[in-house]
């Protein structure tokens, strides 16, 4: 298992008039241990920057972040991290399983693993049957539960997750957040996951780490009082739970307009 | 943030409601995610009217020729039956699969020339912008220029040998190869690179598996432009002076005003390509599209 600490991130990216476009302000916290970490904040934020910076795709002008996995007696060695998009980023040309053997390959599996692997992992999602179809002809939630097949199938230290969900129907997002988050804790899976979703915040994560908007700073980590078992979405108590969270969300929201 | 509201029963009642409306969520999940059938093959009838509509339009292409034959002499426009009859003979003979080798063979090999220049070029041209800047002018001037001066300014050049029909041929198609390749390149989803950046694959495998695939249906498609052009060029370099081909053979009967064999070399090169194109590059084309589902709703 892996911990991820994040110290005074600093990024900012060029505007098209050549002055620079503050995003990240100086972020620091630390992710929850074998549970889901969610950065909740306004869209445009600058969380999926972050991210990314944590899947090495961008680079940070100041500030530093920190992976360590420590793998029982073997020591330590480079992290790995299994990424799902907004999209599922699906090689639509190949088949369901050699979506999976393509992160296999590039993450250096031993090739006799795989087949083991894929049936674990689609087995998780609940798509056995479909390994050997093509993407396009699952449906928007099937492609995004290969998506997650993909992310899971390497094993990975860290699972980052950006707004998996958003882009599903309601009714089928709730099913496949359900899904997620009782296979993370099945797995005590370490994972971040970006959500501007208040209640999405609430059920996922074990801790939730609440954004400004840009340029982002933090304005408050709290911890679920609520394990993943216990969130209950008809719950008067989780709901009362979710409404104050979003409560803190509003307020801070109000006083940047203030401001 | 919405739909927050959806979520706040207070009493007993409400509290139903909402588990309710959970149930009829996990049914209407069932439908929402059953999987996408692959297209089933059109149901017997409609492929027959489909088959019969395509003959139909032969016939009455074949039809028409006649009816104009018989307003003219036979040595302007000769019937359709005479003129078949010399295909035949043509094919029988086995002077046919000669000829018609010969150019196919220039055909291909051009074709293969400027293939294996294209993709690298095209590939080179949608990722750096200084390629890009460097060889856009060349490659829109060489669309530009006719098929026709490029096969006088080969022959000129390397005489009548078999290297001045490949050259005149890969010269003449090259520059739409590399523009459609140019242009499926820089259409590629960027989004899909940097997951194969995320998951660690290899530079190999990127080409392999996340970026040729994205240029097939342009391949496809500039193959068949491609394909089209090469023989009109092939014919041309053949009528110059080369001693075999159809481009020869056509020549040929000009030269003795024979209009029955000038139709008849036309109609077998017709098959030909029509077998190339419906056998060969169909096969090809749903053989590498094999993972899009066919939707032709829209069309009736």
């Amino acid at each position: 298992m892996a911990y991820v600490h994040v110290e005074q991130a600093v990024k900012s990216f060029p505007r098209e008039d050549g002055t620079d476009m503050l995003v990240l302000g100086g972020v620091s916290f630390d992710a929850k241990e074998r549970g889901i970490t969610c950065l909740l904040g306004p869209s445009g934020c600058g969380k999926s920057t972050l991210l990314n910076v944590i899947a090495r795709l961008e680079r940070l002008d100041q500030g530093y972040v920190e992976i360590v996995s420590n793998h029982g007696e073997s020591g330590t060695r480079l992290p790995q991290l299994g990424y799902v998009f907004q999209d599922p980023r699906l090689l639509n040309w190949k088949r369901v399983e050699e979506n999976l053997i393509f992160a296999l390959r590039g993450m250096d599996v031993p090739r006799r693993q795989w087949d083991e692997r894929i049936h674990t992992y689609l087995g998780l999602v609940g798509l056995l049957e479909f390994r050997k179809q093509y993407p396009l002809y699952l449906s928007g939630g099937m492609r995004q539960r290969v998506g997650l097949a993909r992310a899971l199938v390497i094993e990975p230290d860290i699972l980052l997750m950006d707004e998996p969900f958003s882009k599903l129907d309601q009714l089928t997002a709730r099913k496949l957040r359900e899904d997620t988050l009782e296979i993370c804790a099945r797995l005590q899976q370490t994972a971040l996951l970006v959500t501007h979703d208040v209640e999405e915040a609430a059920y996922m994560g074990d801790r939730i780490v609440i954004f400004s908007a840009r340029p982002a700073h933090i304005v408050e980590v709290l911890d679920n009082p609520f394990s993943p078992l216990e969130r209950d979405l008809d719950d008067v108590r989780f709901i009362q739970f979710k409404k104050q969270l979003l409560q803190t969300v509003l307020n801070l929201v109000k006083e940047k307009e203030e401001a | 943030m919405s739909s927050l509201n959806n979520f706040t029963p207070t009493g007993p009642t409400q509290r139903e409601e909402t588990l309710s409306v959970h149930s009829q969520a996990e049914s209407l999940r069932g439908a929402t995610e059953a999987p996408f059938r692959r297209a089933k093959p059109a149901a017997a009838r409609e492929m027959l009217k489909d088959v019969g509509l395509r003959v139909g339009s032969i016939v009455a292409l074949v039809f028409a020729w006649w009816v104009t034959s018989l307003f003219f002499p036979p040595t302007l426009v000769p019937r359709p039956w005479d003129t078949f009859a010399e295909v035949s003979a043509i094919v029988s003979t086995g002077n046919f699969f000669i000829e018609m080798g010969s150019t196919l063979r220039r055909v291909l090999v051009g074709f293969g020339i400027a293939m294996v220049v294209s993709i690298p070029l095209g590939i080179l041209m949608g990722t750096l912008r200084s390629l890009e800047s460097f060889f856009e002018p060349p490659v829109i001037l060489g669309l530009t220029m006719p098929g026709l001066i490029w096969a006088v300014l080969m022959i000129m050049f390397f005489g009548l040998t078999e290297t001045s029909a490949y050259a005149a041929v890969a010269v003449t198609i090259f520059p739409m190869l590399a523009i459609s390749i140019w242009q499926g390149t820089k259409a590629i989803d960027k989004d899909l690179i940097d997951m194969s950046e995320v998951f660690h694959a290899s530079a190999w495998s990127k080409v392999v598996d996340v970026i040729l695939p994205q240029l097939v249906s342009h391949l496809l498609a500039a193959i068949r432009y491609g394909l089209g052009l090469a023989w009109k060029v092939v014919v041309v370099v053949e009528m110059f002076g080369f001693s075999n081909g159809v481009g020869y053979q056509v020549v040929r009967g000009f030269n003795v005003f024979s209009m029955k064999t000038v139709l008849a070399w036309a109609i077998t090169f017709l098959v030909v390509m029509i077998v190339i194109e419906f056998g060969f590059i169909g096969w090809l084309e749903r053989s590498v599209t094999r993972w899009r589902p066919r939707v032709e709703a829209w069309r009736r």
